[in-house]
């Protein structure tokens, strides 16, 4: 996994982790762009983004010199920043948030191919940013980790805190529930039976 | 199913994949044999090749959306401020300092005056607002439903805090138990009696007629002759009361006559007031004449305000009067405790309590009247004419208060600050609305609550409009700030003009002799841009037409992760 259109900056994260400020405030504006998109994909409202970017570059610095330089750093932030943002929104599912778990049982149509194509073809970038606003979060976390920083199935599974096996249904059921967003303003119907 | 099942169910059968199955193939994340057999199977099948394509397109659609830059990353987080953050905390103990500096000012300022006004005056209470809400200033069953309505009168404003707050929440969830806390509220606030509604030119309840139950009457002319076993709520031009009520009069009328009696209190807003008759509890009153005639007995204590108080009958217990002038030449049971232009207590006046006046001139106190004591009077000292040091320092403290007030608000809902101040910006619709929510909400809200269906929303009402009113020179503050130095969109820059904007609005509202209209012409306006910026914020927003992000054709190349087609 690779941060989206970044490259390693390996001698700025070894000067960091010595202390170096000026390499850490490098670093932070070298990746905050990303993170905090990331946190604005992820979280319900810009303040919540803003919030767990800090928070996020935060526990970034205090782990630094945990960091395996043999690794991808970008691929470690992201986990830093999934963990952190799949926690808040859990905190803030058990005040007052609702879920998609209950109906994780309910079978799945297929949709129609062609009309699943007319969608797609249809749909606007923001209009997709709208409709993921509208889903549950763990929908929505798992099709930013997946679709935006790229992490692997073993890594959102980690994250989620759900079987590896468990991730493809997780973001096919998103893929539905955005589908259904996406949907609901047109005549559109992306269900149906094989 | 999970990826292993579905491994071995593409194995097991040659059927069409499912949708589980291509999506993992287009994630490369199906077993080389899996994989080859939905390669081999979208090579001859067209329907799943295109649900193969579509999928993957899908794919990059998410991707696409996603990565796009839409919006700058914020000024906030241009640099990494922990440290800042940090010690930013100080401010909090100072926010917290002022703050309760700010509630002391409010309190001794204030309540405290009030409170000791009114229970000299025999409304012995432990607190205003259970004075006013819960012992019976409106309706008697008040107090045994006191708990009741405490646990209702907060999830009703938690259903509005709820409501305004909706955009953060799941929609469902804040709709459920806004509507939720709606229907309690209608349920129980249904009156538990029945409740006679009466209304015409002229309402009669004639001589022998019994109402059981509460009266509402409105009309040109209302006349209660005969009985009513409860509460009379009476909206008039004129009332004449010659009859019997068993509970409260509660009227809103241009002149009204009691001459008959009324068992509960009697509460009043009124042009004129004449009692000949009997009320066995309390009369607070509010008008410009009040007499209680040789005749009229108060069983309780009397609290007036208004332009001429004549008391020639007997009062049980104590005379609390804010008016112009004040004659008294009855029987009071406690102590007098006046505030006005001047006093006259004639011959045949008695007063069994303390005797105690504030106002222009000493009270005149004719030799034969009996008197406790002599009177304790304080001449009233035109403070706003002599404004000295410690008056600008509690304007200074009053002014950080609003300020930190500001804090508070535009950190706990920046956007919605910012889109005040921008409708502060628009003076004319701001005046205009600003206008018609402080007279109207203000009307509505009393009016809802003198009602006991409309109770919570007029509680609610007007807690609301009390906000809007202190928070209306924080939104023309903002503006007024953004006019000197600029506009912002980062928050503690707008802050800074919130805080800059305040002082100049204070400044000018501490002037001498303009000072009072400015600060009425700044409620309107704040109130009105903060009303405006609510109604923009219920309407629905629409989407910016954004022109559709390209797709590439489908014969385009795929990311390297996938394969369409076994291709």
């Amino acid at each position: 996994m690779s941060a989206p259109g970044k490259t390693e900056p390996t001698e700025i994260i070894a000067r960091a982790r010595t202390g170096d400020t000026q390499a850490w405030g490098d670093l932070y504006r070298e990746f905050a762009p990303a993170i905090f998109r990331f946190c604005r994909r992820a979280m319900p409202t810009r303040e919540d983004a803003e919030d767990a970017t800090m928070e996020i570059f935060m526990k970034l610095r205090d782990k630094l010199n945990q960091f395996d330089q043999s690794r991808s750093f970008s691929a470690w932030l992201y986990k830093i920043a999934a963990n952190h943002c799949w926690d808040m929104l859990r905190r803030r599912k058990a005040r007052h948030d609702k879920d998609t778990d209950d109906i994780d049982d309910v079978p799945l149509e297929s949709p129609e191919p062609n009309q699943l194509e007319k969608l797609i073809e249809e749909r606007t970038s923001e209009e997709v940013r709208k409709a993921l606003d509208t889903l549950g979060m763990r929908a929505r976390m798992a099709l930013v980790m997946r679709y935006y920083s790229d992490m692997s199935y073993d890594e959102i599974a980690d994250a989620l805190g759900v079987r590896r096996q468990f991730v493809g249904v997780v973001l096919l059921r998103a893929r539905h529930e955005l589908r259904q967003a996406l949907g609901e303003n047109t005549a559109i119907a992306v269900g149906g039976n094989r | 199913m999970s990826e292993a099942e579905m491994n071995e169910k593409n194995r097991a059968n040659d059927a069409h994949p499912d949708e589980m199955a291509l999506l993992l193939y287009v994630e490369r994340q199906l077993d080389r044999e899996a994989a080859q057999g939905v390669s081999v199977h979208t090579q001859t099948c067209t329907r799943c090749l295109t649900l193969l394509r579509a999928l993957d397109r899908e794919s990059r659609l998410l991707t696409r959306s996603m990565l796009e830059q839409d919006e700058p990353l914020p000024a906030r987080l241009a640099e990494f401020h922990a440290q800042v953050k940090r010690n930013m905390q100080w401010i909090w103990g100072v926010i917290f300092g002022l703050a309760v500096l700010g509630v002391y000012a409010l309190y001794t300022g204030y309540i405290e005056p009030w409170q000791l006004q009114l229970e000299q005056a025999g409304f012995g209470s432990g607190n205003l607002l259970s004075l006013v809400v819960f012992q019976g200033a409106f309706w008697k069953g008040w107090q045994s439903m006191f708990s009741l309505f405490e646990v209702l009168a907060v999830m009703t404003m938690a259903g509005f805090g709820l409501f305004a707050f909706r955009r953060y929440l799941r929609r469902g969830s804040a709709m459920a138990v806004l509507f939720a806390s709606l229907s309690l509220l209608l349920v129980v606030s249904t009156p538990a009696s029945a409740t006679e509604f009466r209304k015409g030119d002229t309402v009669t309840i004639k001589k022998g007629d019994v109402i059981h139950g509460d009266l509402f009457v409105t009309g040109e002319h209302v006349r209660i002759e005969g009985e009513v076993d409860g509460d009379v709520y009476a909206f008039a031009s004129q009332l004449d009361v010659s009859g019997h009520i068993n509970g409260d009069l509660i009227g809103f009328v241009q002149t009204e006559r009691i001459s008959g009696v009324v068992d509960g209190n009697l509460r009043t807003a009124s042009n004129n007031v004449t009692i000949t008759g009997s009320i066995e509890r309390s009369v607070l009153t509010w008008n410009q004449t009040f007499n209680l005639d040789s005749s009229g007995k108060i069983g309780r204590s009397l609290t007036a305000g208004g332009q001429t108080l004549t008391v020639d009958g007997k009062v049980g217990r104590d005379f609390l009067c804010f008016s112009e002038s004040t004659i008294i030449s009855g029987l009071i049971g406690g102590s007098v405790r006046g505030r006005g232009k001047d006093l006259s207590i004639l011959s045949g006046a008695e007063i069994d309590g303390k005797t105690v006046f504030e106002g222009q001139k000493e009270p005149s106190v004719s030799a034969d009247a009996k008197l406790a004591s002599p009177p304790e009077f304080t001449k009233i000292q035109h403070k706003t004419r002599e404004r000295g040091g410690v008056y600008y320092v509690w304007r200074v403290i009053w002014t950080g208060a609003f300020v930190l007030f500001g804090l508070v608000l535009a950190g706990l809902m920046p956007k919605f600050a910012m889109e005040t101040v921008d409708s502060a910006g628009h003076l004319g619709a701001s005046f205009g609305l600003g206008v018609l929510v402080f007279f109207g909400v203000f009307i509505a809200s009393i009016i809802a609550c003198i009602t006991i269906v409309g109770m919570f929303v007029g509680l609610s009402s007007l807690m609301l409009w009390l906000v809007m009113l202190f928070a209306a020179g924080i939104a023309v503050g903002g503006i007024v700030g953004q006019w000197i130095m600029g506009r912002s969109e980062e928050f503690w820059p707008f802050f800074l003009r919130i805080v800059v904007g305040v002082a100049a609005v204070r400044v000018i509202t501490s002037l001498p002799f303009i000072g009072g209209w400015a600060g009425f012409i700044v409620a309107l306006w704040g109130m009105g841009a903060i009303s405006l910026a609510l109604y923009r914020r219920l309407q629905p927003s629409l989407a910016p037409n954004i022109p559709p992000v390209p797709m590439p054709p489908v014969s385009a190349p795929l990311p390297p992760n996938t394969t369409v087609g076994g291709i």
